[in-house]
């Protein structure tokens, strides 16, 4: 449709740029100019999170969305009027395509329209920069396609006013800089830093992914971080462990049946996972709504065993999983990361024993010499002897970890503790903690496959069949601060009590009751708020745990000069 | 955590549409009485529910209103109720 000769006009951008490489959409170039880790996230990582702005966004473009119309060609010669609603251009001389909300006009001049979700802005040139740019993309494109186009129309549903924007040569050439800055971004795989302290980020969707306070802050900006990360919990897991459990769907909810009764609900938009022990049976429609919705299902054995998750198509950010992988091929950094965690997991567990104490003994010895093992770990020179090291801290802690509990009463199991066993726990205090380690473990899968990690290559834990690695990796420092102390608190308030267990061949385990009240303890402790130690805000350990896989991938994609571990104060 | 409570009631002349409606109002909130609901839910989700009545309702015949209550973590709305009692939708885990 090019008129010949037309191409050699418009410079390339871009050298480079080939068939091979994929079109920019035209809404990036808009996000690259609002912010460029935005667009880069977006378009080179293909992250993305809805929120109400986004939603609302989508409802006002909802007409527009529907094709109607068509476009005649241009030169055709026809006068009539163009009303074209949704048409999608593409330009390989401009390396863009879009899909223009509606198109006016009459023969070959015509007027590119954009619908945009809020009021007019009362600003200088009647519209934001970004907004004013990505209609002057538009407004290229139909050019490149050979008709005349001065100017465009951006049109706010929520005052309902229409804004010219005539494009002359200095919106033409911002825009032009534009697209050829968010190539060269994408071109170079180097993630550009977040905005300072922007009024830009709390309306921002994807703030969450891209933590720029954080990032600023553990680059040494003297500003607190805004606690725009801790906004987002909406949904909570739903646990079904309930012998001959069926989960089935129906409209917009699950429904649980134990033996062909209802036993409940749960609407499926408050659903954040599916966690099912045991000969659970999930119907094929409802694990298909599950993925579509990016609700993970996890499947663990009855006695807590886990033993894989589901998701749909998985997490689209393959830089990623590439930075993971090249990370975990590094000894040096495998070993620094290892002796961090290692490091804070003995200060928390430190902490704990400080904060627990019971008995009438002495406890001054035990805290400095985990104190010595804290300094012990840092001079670590391989893996090995990290192990060791860790591995001699864990069974001091564990030989103190009986003082933590209340005394206990005289009945036939009675929470004895006297030194951690496990495949298979032997008392209900080692049956509690094997268990809550290993709803921990699969929290942390969740978390880390939902934030784009490979969960089964890890730093510290080496890869093992069907172990996943990473997150037994950085659930460490958590074990003490989330684990231990709910089976602390779940013994000392008397939430599960000796009669919960049953003993079969020498190895305990809980009952289903008891589980049931156990997973109840462990999920408030996620939902307990904390200050967090270095960026100052409350935030729940249940996104505190988000918030630390996020983290991590930053490290390892170079934004983070160090990853920070949690460590309690 | 940033959810509201909303108070959503419908008048819907097909009942088909109604329906329609019922089973979407079952997935955002708790049914209370014929044709009202009671939901908690964050910004998005409000942003959703609306796109979604919008997608159902015929806007000549039918009418829905949501009435905002307030953030749900805090509010306690002074509700006048007569036999059963007014109970405020939970947001908990659900442990089966």
């Amino acid at each position: 449709m090019d008129p010949p000769g037309r191409q050699q006009e418009l410079p390339l951008p871009f050298p480079e740029f080939s068939g091979d490489l994929p079109l920019l959409p035209v809404r990036m170039v808009n996000e690259y100019m609002y912010c460029p880790r935005l667009a880069y996230l977006e378009w080179v990582q293909a992250e993305w999170a809805e929120s109400g702005d986004t939603v609302e966004g989508r409802y006002s473009h909802r007409r527009v969305d529907q094709p109607q119309g068509d476009l005649p060609p241009p030169g055709a010669g026809s006068e009539e009027t163009i009303h074209a609603r949704s048409i999608t251009l593409s330009s390989n001389s401009l390396g863009l395509i879009a899909k223009l909300d509606l198109v006016e006009g009459e023969g070959d001049i015509v007027t590119p329209v954009d619908y945009k979700r809020g009021k007019r802005p009362h600003v200088p040139r009647g519209a934001y920069d970004p907004e004013r740019v990505q209609l002057c993309a538009q407004g290229l494109i139909l050019r490149d396609h050979g008709y005349r186009c001065d100017e465009g129309v951006l049109y706010f549903a929520a005052s309902r006013e229409r804004v010219r924007v005539s494009f002359d040569d200095e919106l033409i050439r911002l825009t032009e800089n534009a697209i050829s800055g968010l190539r060269l971004v994408a071109a170079g795989g180097q993630l550009p830093p977040p905005l300072v302290d922007s009024p830009k980020c709390p309306r921002c969707s994807l703030n969450g992914i891209c933590l720029p306070d954080e990032i600023n802050f553990f680059k040494g900006a003297d500003l607190a971080p805004r606690p725009l990360f801790v906004a987002h919990d909406e949904a909570l897991p739903v646990y079904v462990q309930a012998h001959h459990a069926k989960v089935s769907k129906k409209g917009e909810t699950l429904e649980i049946h134990v033996d062909d009764k209802k036993v409940t609900t749960a609407r499926l938009i408050h659903v954040s996972q599916l966690a099912l022990s045991g000969n659970v049976y999930l119907t094929t429609p409802t694990l298909h709504e599950l993925m579509k919705r990016g609700i993970p299902v996890t499947w663990q054995s009855f006695g807590g065993w886990f033993m894989g998750h589901t998701v749909g198509t998985g997490h689209k950010n393959v830089e990623l999983r590439t930075a993971q992988y090249r990370a975990s091929f590094d000894d040096q950094i495998c070993l620094h990361l290892a002796k961090g965690l290692v490091e804070a997991k003995i200060r928390n567990s430190r902490t704990l024993l400080r904060r627990n104490w019971k008995s009438d003994e002495d406890k001054s010895i035990l805290i400095s010499s985990l104190q010595r093992d804290v300094r012990h770990c840092i001079r670590c020179h391989g893996i090995e002897e990290l192990l060791g090291v860790e591995g001699a801290a864990a069974s001091r802690y564990f030989s103190a970890f009986g003082h933590l509990l209340r005394p206990a009463d005289n009945e036939t199991l009675s929470f004895n503790f006297t030194r951690r066993n496990r495949r298979p726990p032997t008392d209900p205090v080692n049956a509690l903690l094997s268990y809550a380690y290993s709803l921990l473990a699969r929290l942390w899968t969740v978390t880390l496959s939902a934030v784009g990690f490979d969960p089964y290559r890890g730093f510290y834990h080496q890869p093992r069949y069907g172990r996943p690695a990473l997150a037994l990796d950085l659930m460490e420092p958590f074990r003490p601060l989330i684990a231990d102390s709910c089976v602390l608190q779940a013994i000392n308030n008397g939430e599960v009590r000796p009669s919960d267990f049953i003993q079969v061949a020498g190895s305990v385990n809980l009952n289903s009751d008891g589980r049931k009240r156990f997973i109840g303890a462990f999920e408030r402790r996620l939902g307990h708020e904390i200050t967090h130690p270095l960026l100052g805000y409350r935030i729940s350990y249940r996104r505190l745990i988000e918030l630390q896989s996020r983290l991590l991938g930053r490290f390892l994609l170079g934004d983070l000069p160090d990853y920070p571990n949690f460590i309690t104060r | 955590m940033d959810h509201r409570l909303y108070i959503v009631a419908y008048d819907i002349s097909d009942q088909r549409r109604w329906r329609r409606l019922f089973k979407l109002m079952n997935g955002y909130g708790e049914w209370l009485q014929l044709s009202v609901f009671q939901c908690r839910l964050s910004r998005k989700q409000h942003a959703e529910l609306i796109a979604l009545i919008d997608g159902i309702l015929h806007h000549q015949e039918d009418h829905v209103i949501l009435l905002d209550l307030g953030p749900a973590e805090n509010v306690d709305p002074h509700v006048v109720s007569l036999g059963k009692r007014f109970e405020k939708v939970q947001h908990a885990p659900i442990i089966v």
